[in-house]
């Protein structure tokens, strides 16, 4: 029994040593007060009031999250994705998959792009609990397949896509970016061909003739008439990443990595490109400016401080959503080559789904993944929704894929998209890629930095120098790692 | 009667092991078996928790090679010794002003320096990414209305001008934090000393110099340890400003960033804890030299 008198300290009740106050001198408190004195704290509660308040609010709210717990969602199959859009758009398939199969319940989840990654590659580490079905970006796919097959939490699809006919029904090159050693872990969502992206009203008051602007040469050379350093600029490009270097790189055949997971990045397509890019986004004959992303990059198109930008199926819809206001205004043309009769288009982006090895049923999982990704009917719906073009080559067939469109000044977004489909470049994926996007990156930028000072004096020599130092770089990391 | 029972003499001898109890279980728990495990990792390359291979020093031998390594510690140290050389005399500076009994709302001037401090480290990267964007950043806004400076200048994609963008809002954060620790030592400085200095003919600089000075070296040295501490610790602003990265050319990675990308995005938890404990070890040494160089654990006289 705990007494004051034991602890000789003296009275250690504030409402001892205090005199009375009345009640209406704290009136936010006086309800507190009566409803001590009413059930007598006052003269076993010590400590005083605030902290018999916070004693009695922290024992009521835990008293109600104990007998109000929040509820865990009970579904048979667990999705998850980090597309808003993609999420939208599930949620809209799903009941027709529950109806075809009955007792079967599907909880979609939308999460943060980097909590998928990072929650994903935790669990599975530790062992913990997992979704049955996760969406990946294409950048951060490779980074699952480092180390032995036992220890991928994927599922080999490979077996099941041969024995379905899917792995001829689908852009083969979508499936690279999902293969390790072989096998193919994900289900590609998308193809995304890349296409430009123009002010139609724009490039007709400046009197460029989109049909002209077959080569980057002629796209260059009429870039440098219509730019305005500080106003106005043809295209927007970054000279401080490599996000938009490596859709030209994978347009002439480059890449970070080959098929059979050797690193490019320092061979001679790579140096070439980076020479050809350097002088467009750095140093007084520039074409380009990068406002950003988001609202920056709305205003900058709407303004006209940008002409036009590179635009993968997926960016058309940010477009029409974030610039509303150009309707009929914007139009879409074929990249230009980078000769004659060369590759008219690119890649950017990418998503797969994957069957996670905790999955308790892999067949119906791999039901749901066909039905959300392969079913004609829900993709007609989905590109209508998210302009998106899937990888199943039958569904753009489907009418969805040749509406004009309004946005696009009446182009009929889908046709122009799956025609340049068949020519989308593989890209390669490693455990490595990051790094490897992250280090390209970084030549961009010095590359840039030393372009604006030096001009072409050395240039040539200073970029092979980079390559070759990035590619080390990696590959110093790569040869490490003994999984 | 009830102080010679078994029971109470049973609670007097066991009481305060009950009490630090939760003290030494946590800290065991999450704090030495981690520090321990993380020196065992240290000798693994790892796949995350699962596969690892022995590698003896081989971590360490890589890390002192490692480019990547070389300029998160660089950066990070250049962050730090701006931090502290700016933001320690700006803090004295606002503390000794906010000290004057003339000023009026000394107390409205005191939570507005102070309140970016509330707002947390999020809030401060989100709002400073916007406040560096081109064309629409209010500090482009700005320099262009008063200076004709470009509009469109990319602080956060430019590597040069990362690092002055990161600086500067650390100021804003942490100004007005250190500068309530200036102001409490500053209260506290004996007022009959500054009586006897001005009697002996002292002017303002010599009062600063040999009164107020010697008086809050106590707490300036905690200031100095406690931003160089937190200055190597630095993660969520660059984090947050440069979108989820090191930014270009990694010129916004700092140690901690690497640490996370090394052990969470590569999977390779030895050489993590490699970085954990250089870091670590690069602290504890910065941290003795400032005590020793400031006299810390001098007798005072």
């Amino acid at each position: 029994m705990w007494r004051d008198q034991d602890l000789n300290i003296g009275p250690l009740s504030v409402f001892e040593s205090q005199p009375q106050r009345p009640a209406v001198l704290s009136s936010r408190l006086c309800i507190w007060t009566v409803l001590i004195k009413q059930v007598g704290m006052e003269d076993h509660f010590p400590f005083g009031k605030a902290p018999f308040i916070i004693l009695v609010l922290t024992l009521v709210s835990g008293g109600w999250l104990l007998v109000n717990p929040v509820e865990k969602k009970e579904s048979t199959l667990q999705f998850w994705t980090f597309a808003r859009t993609h999420a939208m758009a599930y949620k809209q398939a799903v009941p027709s998959f529950e109806k075809k199969h009955p007792g079967v319940t599907v909880d979609v989840q939308l999460v943060h792009g980097t909590a998928v990654t990072s929650r994903l590659r935790a669990a599975f580490w530790a062992d913990l609990d997992v979704p049955d079905l996760v969406e990946v970006e294409i950048g951060s796919a490779g980074t699952f397949f480092r180390g032995p097959h036992e220890e991928i939490g994927f599922v080999d699809l490979t077996p099941l896509l041969e024995k379905t006919g899917l792995i001829d029904r689908i852009v083969k090159s979508r499936f690279a970016p999902y293969t390790s050693k072989g096998r193919i872990y994900g289900l590609p969502h998308d193809v995304h061909p890349v296409m430009l992206a123009y002010r139609r009203d724009l490039f007709e008051k400046h009197g460029i003739d989109v049909s002209e602007l077959t080569t980057w040469d002629k796209f260059v050379e009429a870039g440098r008439k219509v730019t305005a350093l500080g106003e106005r600029y043809m295209i927007q490009l970054s000279d401080a990443s490599a996000a938009y270097m490596e859709t030209f790189l994978f347009q002439r055949g480059g890449g970070y990595f080959d098929q059979d997971g050797k690193l490019i990045i320092d061979n001679e397509i790579a140096i070439e490109t980076v020479k050809w890019y350097i002088p467009l986004v750095a140093g007084p004959k520039r074409i380009s400016s990068d406002p950003g992303w988001g609202q920056p990059f709305a205003q900058a198109f709407e303004d006209g401080y940008i002409l036009s930008a590179i635009c993968p199926d997926w960016r058309s819809k940010s477009i029409e959503k974030d610039i509303a206001r150009l309707s009929g205004k914007m139009a879409l043309m074929k990249l230009p080559a980078f000769e004659p009769g060369g590759r008219r288009t690119s890649t950017w982006g990418g998503t797969m789904v994957g069957i996670t090895k905790h999955c308790k049923d892999k067949e119906l999982a791999f039901k749901l993944a066909r039905h959300l990704y392969l079913d004609t009917e829900e993709l007609a719906k989905n590109f209508r929704e998210i302009n998106i073009l899937p990888p199943l080559k039958d569904a753009w067939q489907h009418e969805a894929f040749n509406e004009p469109r309004e946005y696009w000044s009446g182009q009929p977004l889908g046709k122009l998209y799956t025609e340049l489909a068949p020519s989308v470049p593989a890209q390669y994926t490693h455990p490595y890629i990051q790094l490897a996007k992250s280090k390209l990156g970084g030549v961009v930028s010095t590359c840039a930095a030393y372009y604006r000072r030096n001009g072409d004096e050395g240039f040539d020599a200073f970029v092979r120098r980079r390559l070759k130092e990035a590619a080390r770089e990696i590959r110093k990391f790569s040869n490490r790692n003994p999984f | 009667m009830f102080r010679s029972s078994k029971l109470y003499r049973f609670q007097y001898r066991y009481a305060p092991y009950v009490f630090v109890s939760p003290f030494i279980i946590t800290f065991l728990v999450f704090g030495l078996y981690p520090l321990v495990k993380s020196l065992v990792l240290s000798t693994y390359i790892t796949n995350g928790p699962k596969s690892r291979i022995f590698v003896g020093l081989d971590n360490f031998r890589f890390m002192i090679t490692d480019p990547d390594f070389r300029k998160a510690a660089w950066n990070t140290s250049v962050f730090a010794f701006f931090s502290v050389f700016l933001q320690l005399p700006l803090s004295l500076g606002l503390a000794l002003l906010l000290n004057r009994k003339l000023l009026k709302a000394r107390n409205v001037f005191r939570f507005t320096f102070f309140s970016p401090h509330l707002v947390g480290q999020v809030f401060v990267g989100v709002l400073f990414a916007l406040i560096f964007a081109p064309r629409f950043g209010l500090l482009n806004i700005a320099l262009h209305a008063l200076a004709k400076f470009p509009n469109d200048t990319r602080w956060l994609q430019t590597p040069s001008l990362i690092m002055p963008a990161l600086v500067v809002t650390s100021l804003w954060m942490y100004v007005g934090f250190n500068m309530i620790y200036f102001l409490a030592a500053l209260q506290a400085v004996d007022q009959e000393l500054y009586e006897a200095a001005t009697v002996d003919g002292a002017n303002a600089f010599q009062q600063f110099l040999h009164v107020t000075l010697p008086g809050i070296r106590p707490v300036a040295v905690f200031v100095v340890v406690l931003s160089t501490i937190g200055s190597f610790q630095l993660f969520e602003l660059p984090y947050l400003m440069l979108g989820n990265g090191p930014g270009p050319d990694n010129a916004g990675l700092t140690v901690v960033m690497y640490l996370y990308q090394t052990g969470f995005d590569s999977g390779d938890l030895g050489y993590a804890s490699v970085v954990g404990w250089s870091l670590a070890l690069g602290v504890l040494l910065l941290s003795i030299a400032q005590m020793r160089l400031t006299g810390t654990w001098k007798k005072e006289d």
